[in-house]
């Protein structure tokens, strides 16, 4: 019996040494053999093809670079890439793809399938939109800061997990692609030979970038969608900021879905005031109070306006036509009504009240 | 032309060719043949004061001298009874009447004593007791509890448990093993606690071992074992008699073998291996914390490099990316690939850690030294390893020692060796691979024919209480079910 154990152990050990070495093809990736890069940039080249860039990891001594290969398919460049480099680029641990805009607003329905259906590829890939030349940013900050990649990953990674920026992965991205009337959203950069900089939320149509959020309505997205927070919320208008600003949003539609009123209570404090205010009574810090409210309903009302111009619904209102007992709109009914959808938006902020404040 | 010769047993052969020992009666000069050419044996002949005439034979390097002289020699002298056996002031002293008895006696550290008038031979217990005193313990150190352990001396030994518990149902049979170190070996066992069919399992299995020499516990241990060729130990190893007497409180039987300090207690589980004396003696939340970290070392001294070369070979992917980077500087200039880079420098660290096992102390201090500077540093410096992999040998060395019992940390180093083979052909496949074969076999091993890898399979909850955390001793109020004691309760009044 005893013997009978140890050969079937035997076999299958022997089983498993020889059938590792049988796959049709073999796939090597022992880390010193391999290049396995952390993005893609991607814009349009001359003519109608694509220009793909990526950094090369470093080695010892081995200064960094940017390759570029002008190639018509996304996987022909992966091929151009290793065509130019002596290390095989791997894409396993592929953490940003970064689309530029004019790609971004021609659809970019294309490339994310191409990069969902490869296998070796994560879905918590972060994908952003940036305006202007990013390789021209790159190959600028290389000659400064080596591991410029890691760090962007970085920066995406820690807001991805406390907010204040929008950050979006991939999975995140086609979800809200294929459900019926929702927008989907990605960052949007600007880069350029010096900078690169965080401008706002990138509203989609489907998969074509149709609008970009300013400073002020970037602020209240977050606000009232994103993460209800912001450290900072200046409004620089009423040349103030204020500060730690927690948002609790209630969202009322009404049975004909005619009308959405939106409640939101803000809390914070007032971190900054740039202009001369006596804000030294109850009296006066309400009316200041009252003065911010007037200003920030005006400027909701005007960017929920623009969204249904848009026909879009980033904030994913569509959720809120669910009732018990009954579906949900359906994806064109709902476009139709939010079209034409009356906005109500009434704001109540409460400052936190100064200790130097008489009653 | 050299021809095998047809084998005949060691005490076959020394049956034949001291005729059959066992039927001949004792008479002088059979004893005399039988101690010839031994320069220590001697027969000496006395008279006493009533010209009764009296032979005494003894090894004298196995007696005490002193002791024949005072409690023997002397009285005899003097002595005016008919019956001389009755002046002597020694308490053991038995009649015997074979050959073979009066030979075993003899070699053990008896003398024999032949009253000529009335023709009667008897042995009288002298036996040299010097040997090494009682000393603490070097295998199983602990900081609190006691410090004494158990030495060469089987008396000695079985007091040190007497003392622990003071009870007349600690029973202790005595069983004698190897034909030619006729090693005495003793059962204790708690009679009306300890399961009576591990008892008669012990009994039968000692009484089944046929070889000659029995050294050591551990040879007994081999004999008495239900897996042979399994890498872990099925018999707990134990100088400490602290942990005897728990292991018979639980209702275990213990196994004493003369000349070795290590007492076998069994039936155990694979968890056994992983508790300490110290368990006892600390606060329970410290011990729970102190076990689970033993778990968790004996899983990064297994597991450690074999993920290194797994992800190295196989899963890039699952790297972290920082991390990612550093391995790819460090091992894009090494020669060898991860697989043999990690076996070489594992196969290093295990010659040095025998070697410093086989020096002397002070020299064992230089051996660390230059292993630690040659291996680790130099190597990085040559180009042979990298700097993680000299980390994550260093961590999973340390991580092995942090089991108590000895045996498994060797095993852990050749189950190590076998998950490094299987990582390097199958990556985490491979590794998952090995680990659930272990588990099989865990599953499928058992210890005294008890399972092994009780109370997880077959499970018994309320054994959970000592397993991974050590309970308060105040809810481990019955005693391990797996071992399936006569009486469960540990308590004696009814609460």
């Amino acid at each position: 019996m005893k013997h009978k154990h140890t050969k079937i152990l035997f076999v299958i050990f022997v089983n498993m040494i020889v059938l590792s070495g049988c796959s049709p093809i073999k796939e090597k990736n022992l880390i010193e053999e391999i290049a396995p890069v952390t993005f893609w940039s991607i814009r349009k080249g001359e003519d109608e093809n694509l220009r793909m860039s990526t950094l090369i990891p470093p080695l010892v001594k081995e200064k960094k670079r940017l390759l570029t290969v002008q190639v018509d398919l996304l996987k022909e460049g992966m091929k151009g890439f290793n065509l130019k480099y002596y290390r095989e680029l791997k894409v396993g641990q592929l953490r940003m793809l970064l689309i530029s805009e004019e790609i971004a607003k021609e659809g970019i329905s294309p490339l994310i399938d191409t990069i969902l259906t490869d296998p070796d590829i994560s879905k918590r890939l972060y994908l952003a939109v940036v305006r202007g030349n990013f390789d021209e940013y790159m190959n600028n900050q290389l000659k400064m800061q080596e591991d410029l990649d890691y760090y962007l990953y970085r920066m995406f990674k820690h807001y991805d997990n406390q907010g204040k920026l929008t950050i979006i992965n991939l999975h995140q991205f086609m979800k809200t692609l294929h459900s019926p009337a929702h927008s989907p959203l990605l960052p949007v950069f600007e880069a350029s030979e010096e900078n690169f900089q965080y401008l706002g939320t990138g509203i989609f149509n489907n998969d074509k970038l149709i609008e970009t959020t300013n400073y002020m309505e970037e602020q209240i997205f977050q606000l009232i969608d994103n993460d209800h927070f912001l450290k900072y919320f200046a409004i620089r208008d009423l040349s103030i900021v204020l500060g730690h600003v927690k948002a609790n949003v209630h969202l009322n539609m009404d049975n004909t879905y005619s009308e959405l009123k939106l409640n939101v209570q803000l809390n914070g404090r007032l971190d900054e005031i740039a202009r001369e205010h006596k804000l030294l009574t109850r009296d006066e810090l309400s009316r200041f109070e009252s003065e911010i409210e007037l200003y920030l309903e005006k400027q909701t009302i005007k960017f929920l306006k623009k969204l249904q111009k848009n026909k879009v619904d980033p904030l994913q209102l569509r959720k809120y036509t669910l009732r018990p007992f009954s579906k949900p709109l359906n994806g064109r009914e709902w476009s139709n009504r939010w079209e034409r959808m009356e906005v109500k938006v009434d704001y109540d902020l409460k400052i936190q009240p100064l200790t130097d404040t008489k009653n | 032309m050299f021809r095998k010769r047809k084998c005949i047993g060691v005490g076959k052969q020394m049956e034949t060719s001291t005729g059959k020992a066992q039927n001949t009666s004792i008479t002088l000069e059979v004893l005399r043949e039988r101690v010839d050419n031994m320069e220590d044996a001697e027969v000496i002949e006395y008279q006493t004061q009533n010209n009764k005439i009296f032979v005494l034979i003894f090894i004298g390097t196995l007696i005490d001298k002193a002791r024949l002289n005072e409690a023997v020699i002397e009285p005899l002298r003097l002595c005016n009874y008919e019956n001389i056996a009755a002046c002597i002031s020694v308490s053991k002293i038995t009649n015997i009447s074979t050959l073979e008895e009066a030979e075993k006696k003899l070699m053990l550290g008896a003398i024999l004593l032949f009253d000529t008038i009335e023709n009667q031979w008897c042995s009288v217990d002298l036996k040299d007791p010097t040997g090494r005193g009682i000393e603490t313990s070097e295998t199983e150190t602990i900081l609190y509890g006691a410090k004494d352990s158990f030495s060469e001396n089987l008396e000695q030994n079985i007091s040190l448990i007497r003392r622990r518990l003071p009870l007349t149902a600690l029973k202790s049979e005595k069983f004698t093993v190897g034909s030619l170190t006729k090693t005495k070996i003793v059962l204790m066992y708690i009679e009306g606690l300890t399961n009576p069919d591990f008892i008669s399992i012990a009994r039968e299995k000692i009484k089944s071992v046929d070889f000659d020499q029995i050294l050591d516990s551990s040879q007994l241990a081999a004999f008495m074992e239900d897996h042979n060729h399994s890498v872990f130990p099925q018999f707990q190893h134990t100088d400490r008699p602290d942990v005897c007497a728990y292991a018979l409180g639980v209702g275990k039987p213990t196994i004493l073998v003369d000349n070795t300090p290590f007492a076998l207690n069994a039936p155990i589980n694979f968890f056994h291996l992983f508790q300490s004396p110290e368990d006892y003696i600390n606060r329970w939340i410290v011990a729970s914390f102190l076990r689970i970290r033993r778990y968790v070392s004996f899983m990064l001294s297994l597991l450690m490099i074999p993920l290194y070369v797994a992800l190295t070979t196989h899963h890039y992917q699952m790297i972290p990316l920082q991390i990612l980077f550093v391995l790819v500087e460090t091992r894009s200039q090494l020669p060898l690939t991860p697989f043999w880079e990690s076996l070489i420098m594992l196969v290093t660290l295990e010659v040095i850690k025998e070697a410093s096992l086989r020096m002397p102390t002070k020299s064992g201090q230089t051996l660390g030294v230059i292993g630690g500077i040659v291996v680790g540093q130099a190597a990085v410096e040559a180009g042979f390893a990298s700097q993680v992999l000299i980390v994550l040998v260093g961590i999973s060395a340390i991580a092995s020692f942090l089991v108590p019992n000895y045996l498994m940390t060797k095993a852990t180093t050749l189950i190590q060796f076998v998950l490094l083979i299987l990582a390097s052909f199958l990556g985490v496949m491979g590794i998952f691979m090995g680990i659930i074969l272990l588990f099989a076999h865990l599953n499928a091993l058992t210890s005294l024919k008890q399972p092994y890898f009780t109370p997880i399979s077959p499970f018994y909850g309320k054994d959970w209480l000592d397993l991974f955390i050590r309970g308060p001793l105040q809810w481990m109020k019955a005693r391990p079910e797996a071992l399936h004691p006569l009486q469960k309760w540990r308590y004696s009044r009814r609460r």
